[in-house]
């Protein structure tokens, strides 16, 4: 059997999403027989030099000239590229402030105003820049959905995309609505599902991490988090933790 | 004639760094380390955030190390509030803390360093050449990922340990699964040593001034940073005595002490005070001692597999306290906000992690502080990779990399977090 060619890397990003790979213990062994790991610096030393690739799995969001030298020269050399985790996807933490400050303040708070500052604009998503094929959402990702993923790549398609809430999956677990029966802040309506709900299951509000579901009532969560004495600022700068950009007037 | 020597990406490590080795002839005249993470900016992403948002923000800091961010972030913002947690959270951020050190030193250890040991490009082909020993580590690093999985409910960026205590109890039955899980790879996390006690056969580099938390036996209330000239001060004090400046070609700070490179970490820690360790652990130590003692910093994937064993240990008996406690659900301490400053350190896998927060009256962040091991690990790290570059002048270009890069996975440098800075 032909085996996968692999690329594995980050941009501006903590490496969880491809810690979440080298955290699939019981499955690593075989994933590593069925594919080829072309370049993977975290875990493999070589560099991307002329190779090409099947699919390159790309974690993190674009912040510098760097990260996009290196996402141009992934795209280029892969037939597939697969942006893994919630920063490829919707920019993530590192974005949260994007429309609320200008970069060079931020820079300025953190290095000073006497030094150069590193050469940065604010973290954008992959697909701002190149066609994106297929997605792994999540802060960190699950770790059955990269499995699944590099499965599906292999036998030459790509895995079901699931499109409901966190809520599906929490009503299922039959947790107690933290949002309806506590009045605390939950995102879970709004939010991409597919984590069985587990911050929920913990007694803790879904803080978005996944980014928004397909055809989100984005206008009514807002509503139901009014009613209950939230304040618009607090609202969005909760719903811009991983996501800056949400459309509060989407009614799906 | 002059020439440049480049080593990028550097690989089997955390994040995007890269080194220059500049010379003339074969004469080393410097050596660059570069840390090339874009800067993420969460001390300036931080103000304006409430005080509960804080921990839940920072510890995606980074990946590896999300638990000790996440549980020192916590203690930092308790420590503002003035809010007391009871015995049962204690007990579980050490558990957590314990868990989050096996899994990391076994990744370190297992996936990062052995393939330099069997001389192969890394985890593909150890998968190949040495399979048994991967799957050892892996079920070591497994063992660990499990507590943090159920007790933290999520493997990354834990949810389950909050402000003021737990979210969710947890059962008789999963803690004393998650024991007997952990009580199979003992045997394994005792005998790590043997793999990684032979250090690297470089020339000698200079000795590293050590510094680590004190108390070493209590890792969620140490509050002395001591070095090994003995000097010390309290982690209420370090903005005194850690002085950080920005270093043109590279996106970290670097961090002096008392105006030295200071070194962190497990090599560290065991140097300043190994009294804290585990039986089994300390027995280890006592053997080893003479590789241990004032050795640089090749030393320290050693002193990892002494500490991932002593972590083993400690999460036990941790596991065995918590069983005997039995399963009780505790209602959370409500911090209510006040203004003020709180500070907190931790050990990290990697070393000493600083966080310090402000708020204001209403628990709205006005200052964010995070100090990082990699970012104190980097002025030594730099020196030594001079040290080294210079102590192989004449030898072939390709031998002295795979030196440097080997002796950069001995820092086991997370540049994600260092890239971390604190707000001016």
């Amino acid at each position: 059997m032909k085996r996968l060619k692999l690329a594995i890397t980050g941009l501006t990003a903590c490496s969880g999403c491809q810690l979440t790979l080298l955290n699939c213990e019981d499955e690593l062994p075989e994933l590593l027989e069925r594919c080829e790991l072309i370049y993977f610096p975290l875990a493999e030393s070589g560099d991307l030099d002329e190779a090409s690739f099947d699919a390159a799995i790309v974690e993190g969001a674009v912040s510098t000239p760097k990260d996009l030298e290196l996402l141009f020269k992934l795209r280029n050399a892969s037939r597939l590229l697969v942006a893994y985790g919630t920063c490829a996807l919707f920019g993530g933490v590192a974005a949260m402030n994007n429309r609320v400050s200008a970069r060079v303040d931020l820079l300025q708070s953190v290095f000073g105003t006497g030094n150069k500052l590193p050469d940065s604009f604010p973290p954008v998503p992959l697909g701002n820049f190149v066609s994106v094929d297929a997605t792994i959402t999540g802060c960190p990702p699950e770790t059955c959905d990269i499995v699944a993923m590099v499965a599906a790549l292999a036998a030459g398609t790509l895995p079901p995309a699931p499109s409901y809430p966190v809520c599906t999956e929490c009503r299922s677990r039959e947790n107690l609505c933290l949002l309806l029966e506590k009045g605390q802040l939950c995102l879970g309506p709004v939010v991409q599902g597919g984590c069985n709900a587990r911050c929920p299951a913990t007694g803790i509000v879904c803080e978005g991490c996944r980014g928004p579901v397909r055809e989100a009532n984005v206008a009514q969560e807002l509503e139901l988090l009014l009613e209950r004495g939230f304040g618009r600022d607090e609202i969005e700068r909760r719903m811009s933790r991983f996501k800056p950009e949400w459309n509060y007037g989407q009614r799906s | 004639m002059g020439s440049v020597v480049e080593i990028a990406p550097l690989t089997r490590l955390e994040g995007h760094g890269s080194v220059r080795v500049f010379r003339e002839g074969c004469r080393v005249e410097r050596v660059e380390l570069h840390f090339d993470d874009s800067p993420r900016l969460f001390e300036a992403l931080l103000l304006g955030k409430s005080y509960a948002e804080v921990p839940d923000i920072v510890c995606r800091i980074c990946s590896l190390c999300s638990t000790v961010h996440k549980v020192t972030a916590l203690l930092a913002v308790e420590d503002a509030l003035g809010v007391e947690v009871s015995e049962v959270t204690t007990l579980t951020r050490d558990l957590m803390l314990q868990a989050g050190m096996i899994q990391d030193h076994a990744l370190h250890l297992y996936c990062l360093v052995l393939p330099d040991l069997l001389g192969v490009r890394g985890v593909a082909e150890l998968a190949q050449v040495a399979p048994d020993l991967l799957k050892t580590g892996l079920a070591v690093k497994k063992a660990g990922n499990q507590i943090l999985e159920t007790v933290g409910g999520r493997l990354i960026h834990p949810v389950n340990i909050r402000l003021g205590g737990l979210g969710r109890a947890l059962g008789k039955k999963e803690l004393v699964r998650l024991r007997d899980e952990l009580a199979k790879v003992l045997p394994a996390a005792q005998e790590a040593h043997r793999l990684f006690s032979t250090p690297f056969p470089f020339p000698d580099l200079p000795e590293p001034e050590y510094i680590a938390l004190q108390p070493a036996d209590n890792p969620l209330g140490a509050q002395l940073l001591r070095m090994s000239d003995g000097s010390s001060f309290p982690v209420r004090d370090y903005r005194r005595h850690i002085e950080e400046t920005v270093v043109g070609h590279s996106n970290a700070k670097l961090s002096r002490v008392f105006g030295k490179h200071a070194t962190v970490g497990s090599l560290a820690r065991l140097n300043l005070d190994a009294t804290g360790l585990e039986a089994g652990a300390a027995a280890l130590f006592a053997g080893h001692k003479h590789e241990l003692a004032g050795k640089d910093m090749r030393g320290n994937n050693l002193a990892q597999a002494i500490e991932m064993c002593h972590a083993t240990e400690r999460a036990l008996r941790l596991l065995d306290r918590l069983i005997e406690l039995g399963a009780r659900s505790e209602a959370a301490a409500e911090p209510s906000p006040r203004a003020g400053t709180g500070c907190a350190a931790g050990e990290a896998p990697r070393g000493v992690l600083i966080h310090s927060y402000s708020f204001d009256g209403r628990g709205i962040c006005t200052g964010a502080d995070v100090i990082t091991p990699t970012a104190l690990n980097q002025g030594a790290l730099a020196r030594d990779l001079e040290a080294l570059a210079r102590g192989m002048e004449g030898e072939e270009t390709s031998r002295m990399t795979t030196a440097l890069e080997r002796l950069i996975r001995c820092y086991d440098p997370c540049i994600s977090c260092s890239v971390h800075v604190l707000s001016l």
